[in-house]
């Protein structure tokens, strides 16, 4: 096996956690009041429930093949070429392209919010370089690094109250203003977000008790709602659906409006260093799970010779593949990312593979 | 002629021959005992003179060798001969117990017996001398081994079998308080230089029959003693058997500390960070024994390794469990914070200055700028001057004798930084965060704030660089590096990561006694209850009532 190291079920659901949320948090908000208005939230938490079906289909396809990642089973189902191919569109469109987005976003929130007289790539290649620290040590190493600073993160939901202040609850109302279809519109945004815990194809062989599986893809389905619920909840109550959909980060705006005794005020740099710690997971799983899949589809038996070039490959597709504005990007996630992502690789390919092997009776034991 | 007295490079030894391997008997325990050994050895002839000549040609030129002969009072034809070395002897017990009781008193015990010489050895080793505790070989190697490390040997005319007598004796320091670690509360004996002192002083602390002592010799050219310590059914058998092959493969010309052996031991040679802990507390070690650690005494140095380690244990005081536990508990929070300022504040400091005003309040933005006005250069250059220079009066403090050095590092840094803020080539607030940095690297454990100190100057490049985002990616890297350690087999941030709840009572916070009822569960594996259930104190049952 390519990866020695095992993690538990707890450091799964953490590492699910800082997958989806980091970005999703900043870009949800924004994105869904925009078609959904003040009942966001109710999208965001429909998103949920159909998040949740995205887990039980990827992980009952993956416990029909204990012990292989999503790489290895596509040659099994589909035959050595197939396969290959199947694994391959995983790794440059899925995970290099999400992951080089992830960086991407990253790099312009820093620029827009910290330091906007750098040059952009500054912060793509930092990122990558951390994370490339990380990859280069393994899975166990990653997950360990997301334990380590997560509680840390934890405590930026203090934040959250910090400005009920500004709240007002009338901001919610009329609830189904626009009838259901605005509110099914907006689902489709959350789901592709959140349905990256899809990686949890490429991670399940690796957990100490892969039978906890379906646990973990349902709790931290779950969790994630839960936090981009109430983060759009928060966007929506302080600043109303007009303001928020006009922010392209509604929920760091609203960090802004925090002021304490004159004393705890402008907190957004603080809070932006704390979120960068998530953002180098999530670009580090990305990148893991793409260097891992290169290294099964291509018979090696170390995949740390493929960590730089792959760093390298990230680097210049989050600056060419994802428009030239932070305007662009969002454009591309919400109109051409959005239903390629969660047709072909969340839904299609998995849908597709488990129909396949249940067809052709590939794979052990069916959960 | 003897190999191993030869010296030789450790770099220069070949390690794919496995013949060097076999000249050095050194690394098996108790060498002393007579056994069979291998035929190349050399070994005593009958002859005394032979003997002699034969030792003094291996000891030619050491002239703080003696060699005494004289002539057994039973039988004026049977020549004897004492050798030990000066200084390295108890010369009372010497002449008291050795010279006196053979050439004088053995005839009053058996009087008008005449001892032949074909008895002589026997007679001598049963009746003859009153010392506590001797040993017998025929191997010149032990006997000169023996000679060098403080033993007096009896060499007897006609046996080819020598008589080894421990009455060493030799100026030592007392034991006296740790300077290192010192506390308020807790016992105020620290190990001193001599390995058997302190193996007694654990000994004292821990009375059971389970504390196993293993002998070993380390040191082409010194031969140094070195003891390995645990508590067997605490510790975990496969730690044991690890650092004792880790110990093993050691060749080297000389160990005159442990820092020697730490760093031909530990797990990553490469790391910042100390993966090996060191005590000069015997209450310290004898707790980390408790734990299920394994400690490493070296000869010649108070100072005792103790593994596996875990990063927390530098934030843990061994008087952190003699107070009482919510003051405890705060002082441990506050030597995290400590470590979090040591590592951070500089670079905050630069960060802020550089790219975040908006993080500070008006008023004392205001200030801070006018205090800039009138430094001509960039707050990194005027962080690191302040810094390099209270690292050098730190040095100046340690390497000065004592009461010249506080007045250096107290005198110094005041005259300085004063006189820097004057003549406009610092900021009064950077003096403020140099020196506040400078204190807070004293809370923790030394060998921490070490490698903290250390990694400060990456961090402060990398603010200075890209600000906060710079600091945090300083941290993040950090962060993983650690994640990547183990000391020992034992994940190095455990029990925080990842987490052993159980084992979360005595981390950054100190549980009660009556609370904290598992040993570290990565490091004692098989043994792992340390408390009864229930120990909480409370007041009688008549008492509640009313």
């Amino acid at each position: 096996m390519l990866e020695h190291g095992k993690i538990d079920g707890k450091q799964a659901i953490f590492l699910m956690l800082s997958v989806v949320l980091p970005t999703a948090i900043l870009t949800i908000p924004a994105g869904i009041v925009r078609t959904a208005r003040q009942d966001a939230w109710l999208s965001v938490m429909a998103a949920t429930l159909a998040v949740l079906l995205i887990a039980w289909l990827v992980v009952s396809l993956s416990l029909r093949f204990p012990g292989k990642t999503l790489c290895e089973y596509a040659e099994e189902i589909l035959g050595k070429t197939l396969g290959k191919i199947v694994c391959l569109l995983y790794i440059w469109l899925f995970f290099l392209y999400a992951g080089s987005g992830a960086v991407r976003q990253f790099s312009f929130f820093l620029v827009t919010a910290m330091m906007p007289e750098t040059p952009i790539e500054v912060f793509s290649i930092t990122v990558v370089a951390v994370a490339a620290y990380a990859v280069r040590n393994g899975l166990e190493v990653l997950c360990r690094f997301n334990q380590l600073f997560l509680p840390v993160t934890g405590l930026l939901a203090i934040v959250f109250f910090l400005s009920t202040i500004e709240m007002k609850p009338a901001r919610l109302l009329p609830v189904f203003d626009a009838g259901l279809l605005p509110i099914v519109k907006g689902t489709v945004m959350p789901t592709m977000l959140m349905g990256e815990i899809v990686l949890l194809a490429m991670i399940i062989p690796y957990l100490n008790k892969p039978e906890e599986a379906q646990r973990i893809a349902i709790l931290s389905a779950l969790f994630n709602g839960f936090v981009l619920t109430a983060s759009t909840l928060e966007a929506l109550l302080i600043f109303g659906p007009d303001l928020a959909a006009h922010w392209i980060f509604p929920t760091f705006n609203a960090v802004r409006v925090i002021s304490i005794a004159n004393f705890l005020e402008r907190l957004e740099s603080v809070i932006v260093a704390f979120w960068v710690l998530g953002g180098f997971v999530k670009v580090g799983v990305f990148y893991y799970v793409a260097v891992l899949g290169s290294a099964q589809c291509l018979n090696l038996k170390d995949y740390r010779p493929l960590v730089l070039p792959v760093g390298v490959i990230l680097v210049s597709f989050s600056s060419f593949m994802h428009g030239e504005n932070i305007v662009d990007m969002i454009y591309y996630i919400s109109q051409i990312q959005v239903p390629f992502m969660l047709i072909v690789f969340e839904v299609g390919i998995p849908l597709l593979l488990l129909i396949i092997a249940l067809v052709r009776g590939k794979g052990g034991q069916s959960s | 002629m003897l190999k191993f007295i030869k010296p030789r490079r450790a770099g220069m030894m070949s390690r794919g021959k496995s013949q060097s391997r076999d000249e050095r008997p050194t690394n098996k325990p108790d060498q002393t005992v007579t056994s069979g050994g291998s035929s190349k050895k050399q070994v005593l002839t009958p002859d005394l003179e032979t003997n002699l000549r034969e030792i003094k040609s291996i000891l030619n030129n050491c002239s703080d060798v003696v060699y005494r002969e004289f002539v057994f009072a039973q039988n004026e034809q049977l020549k004897l001969a004492l050798i030990y070395t000066d200084g390295l002897v108890d010369n009372a017990q010497v002449s008291d117990q050795i010279m006196r009781a053979l050439a004088l008193e053995v005839p009053m015990s058996v009087p008008g017996q005449q001892i032949t010489k074909a008895r002589a050895l026997e007679f001598i080793r049963e009746r003859g001398l009153c010392i506590h505790q001797i040993n017998e070989s025929a191997q010149l190697e032990d006997i000169i081994r023996s000679i060098l490390s403080g033993d007096t040997v009896l060499l007897v005319d006609g046996h080819a079998t020598a008589i080894i007598n421990k009455a060493r004796g030799w100026e030592m320091r007392s034991i006296t308080e740790p300077e290192a670690e010192t506390t308020v509360r807790g016992p105020r004996e620290a190990f001193v230089e001599s390995l058997r002192v302190n193996t007694a002083l654990i000994r004292r602390k821990i009375k059971s029959p389970n504390l196993k002592v293993e002998a070993l010799r380390l040191g082409e050219v010194t031969d140094t003693d070195i003891a390995i310590i645990y508590i067997k059914g605490i510790v975990n058998e496969k730690l044991v058997a690890e650092v004792k092959s880790r110990l093993e493969r050691i060749e080297i010309d000389g160990i005159l500390e442990s820092g020697y052996i730490e760093e031909l031991i530990e797990d990553s040679p490469w790391s910042f960070f100390p993966t090996i802990n060191h005590s000069e507390r015997p209450d310290r070690v004898a707790a980390m024994l408790l734990e299920g650690r394994v400690a490493i005494l070296v000869d010649g140095t108070p100072f005792v390794l103790s593994v596996p380690t875990l990063f927390v244990e530098f934030l843990q005081a061994t008087e952190d469990y003699y107070h009482r536990f919510l003051f405890s508990s705060a002082i441990r929070l506050l030597r995290f914070l400590a470590m979090i300022i040591t590592l951070t504040l500089p670079g905050l400091y630069i960060a802020v200055l550089a790219f975040h005003h908006e993080l500070l309040p008006t008023a004392l933005l205001l200030s801070i700028a006018a205090q800039h006005e009138s430094v001509p250069y960039p707050v990194i250059i005027e962080v690191l001057l302040m810094e390099v220079t209270f690292e050098i009066l730190r040095e100046a403090g340690i390497r000065l004798p004592r009461p010249i050095g506080q007045a250096v590092s107290i005198v110094g840094a005041l005259v300085i930084g004063e006189a820097a803020v004057r003549a406009g080539l610092v900021a009064a607030a950077t003096v403020i965060v140099v020196a506040g940095t400078g204190i807070a690297s004293f809370v923790i454990a030394y060998n921490l704030s070490a490698s903290l100190r250390l990694l400060r100057f990456l961090i402060m490049f990398l603010s200075a660089f890209l600000g906060l985002f710079g600091l945090i990616s300083g941290l993040a890297v950090i962060g993983i590096h650690l994640c990547t350690l183990r000391s020992f087999g034992v994940p190095y941030l455990s029990p925080l990561v990842p987490i052993t709840g159980v084992n979360l009572t005595d981390t950054l916070i100190r549980a009660p006694w009556w609370a904290m009822f598992y040993r570290p569960r990565l490091i004692a594996r098989q043994n792992q209850k340390r408390l009864a259930q229930g120990l909480k104190p409370s007041p009688p049952p008549s008492r509640r009532k009313g």
